[in-house]
């Protein structure tokens, strides 16, 4: 987890100020009048104006705070110039989003003007904005290609097999098991009923001791990783055996990432039961004669996996 | 060699399964902390020999498919994984021994490693 973390926090908190800030930024002259601000914040649903003199450098700042009092003092077609603060603090447009944050950290003001070296106003960050340039990296981060797209948005997401295609009647598993419990020290209770139910179908030793090794990690990955609860569907065909696991918790990231030998995210108190090694998906892929992960971040986590009858797993 | 004799040699406690001692036979042994290893590169015709005590450990032998456990360095394990072991029909076993001392003699003897670098 910190590694993941570590990776994002350089990624987003390098930002540059000018990915975050709001360009097209309102501002007013110091000769108008408090009510006509009044009427920008009112018709632009904002909540404050920088102000700016003739060369658009920043001379002060107007607030809805300061209106309100205006209204309350009397003095509304006051200028701009006699009631507004003069002090503004304002970020510079070489900072980054790490510096952002400290800012609304540090001043309880809602928004920042963003200067230049010369004092000219350039734009202006608000909190949400800074929320805003995070959700849309956010959505560069986890862009996934067109084809795995089309598969995620579709409503059928769920519905269909991703190794066929083909519509799933899950309702018509021959095996059924709810992960419907976030306790680790059960994990693996559904891989085991589904040994016993594969032995007692007369499937033969190897085969359920592949399908179940490989269900037992997925199973233990839904519990350790997903925060959410999942299910596992077997299908018992004529050649193979069809295991479905899914869930609908967080999802992976990066599903190369994590398919690599010794990556794992796992906490500390798992790694003390004896997981955690990152070898979870490997050992799916090993056990498994073909296996497919697809994940959305947020949408949580399908993997089907195939295993052909009375062949060993690969060493 | 006879389960029975592999757990004298390791001065084990048979806990679960003490009927089977006598019948099984096991030419290969394994030893890991790591269950998620134990999942990787089992075979079900060995003993498992591990530090874990947890619940765990007895499901992962038996999806493995591995009907004996022996827990080192310990007098005592935790009932939940003793019920679990009695469930699935798996032998076992408990020793105060160390693991570097058990698989230590257990080589002694003759057995197998799961496959030799």
């Amino acid at each position: 987890m910190e590694k993941v973390l570590d990776r994002v926090q350089g990624f987003f908190l390098d930002m540059s100020i000018t990915e975050i800030m709001n360009h097209s930024v309102i501002s007013v002259k110091p000769d108008r009048t408090l009510r006509q601000v009044k009427e920008i914040l009112r018709i632009k649903r904002i909540s404050g104006l920088p102000v700016v003199n003739n060369q658009r450098k920043l001379v002060g700042i107007v607030s809805i705070e300061d209106i309100i009092k205006a209204l309350e003092g009397g003095y509304i077609d006051d200028t701009v110039e006699n009631r507004m603060t003069r002090d503004v603090i304002s970020i510079q447009s070489t900072a980054t989003l790490k510096e952002v944050i400290e800012f609304f950290e540090k001043w309880p003001y809602g928004r920042f003007p963003v200067i230049d070296n010369d004092g000219v106003l350039v734009g202006i960050v608000t909190k949400n904005d800074v929320m805003m340039a995070l959700l849309a990296k956010l959505g560069l981060v986890y862009l996934h290609d067109e084809r795995r797209r089309e598969v995620l948005d579709s409503p059928e997401y769920f519905a269909r097999s991703l190794l066929t295609g083909e519509r799933l009647d899950k309702s018509g598993a021959d095996f059924y098991f709810s992960i419907d419990y976030f306790d680790i020290n059960l994990a693996g209770v559904g891989a085991s009923k589904l040994r016993q139910f594969l032995l007692s179908k007369g499937i033969d030793e190897k085969t359920a001791r592949r399908v179940s090794i490989a269900t037992y990690e997925a199973e233990t990955n839904v519990v350790i990783h997903s925060g959410s609860t999942g299910a596992i569907y077997c299908f018992i065909k004529p050649e193979s055996i069809f295991v479905r696991v899914e869930d609908t918790g967080k999802g992976i990231e990066d599903v190369e990432l994590a398919m690599r030998e010794g990556y794992s995210t796992a906490p500390d108190y798992v790694r003390e039961l004896g997981f955690g090694a990152g070898m979870g998906l490997a050992n799916m892929k090993r056990c498994s004669d073909n296996m497919i992960v697809m994940s959305k971040v947020g949408a949580g986590v399908v993997v089907e996996m195939e295993f052909f009858r009375g062949r060993e797993a690969k060493q | 060699m006879k389960l029975s004799e592999i757990l004298s040699e390791i001065k084990a406690r048979v806990l679960t399964g003490e009927e089977k001692i006598d019948e099984l036979e096991f030419d290969y042994v394994a030893a890991s902390d790591l269950m998620s290893e134990v999942l990787a590169i089992a075979r079900p015709s060995m003993v498992l020999i591990t530090g874990l005590t947890t619940p765990q450990v007895v499901r992962t032998a038996e999806v493995v498919g591995i009907q004996a456990v022996v827990v080192v360095r310990k007098d005592f394990l935790p009932s939940e994984t003793i019920d679990m072991a009695k469930a699935c029909g798996i032998v076992l076993a408990v020793t105060k021994m160390t693991m570097f001392e058990a698989c230590g003699r257990l080589y002694n003897r003759k057995l197998k490693p799961i496959w030799s670098a």
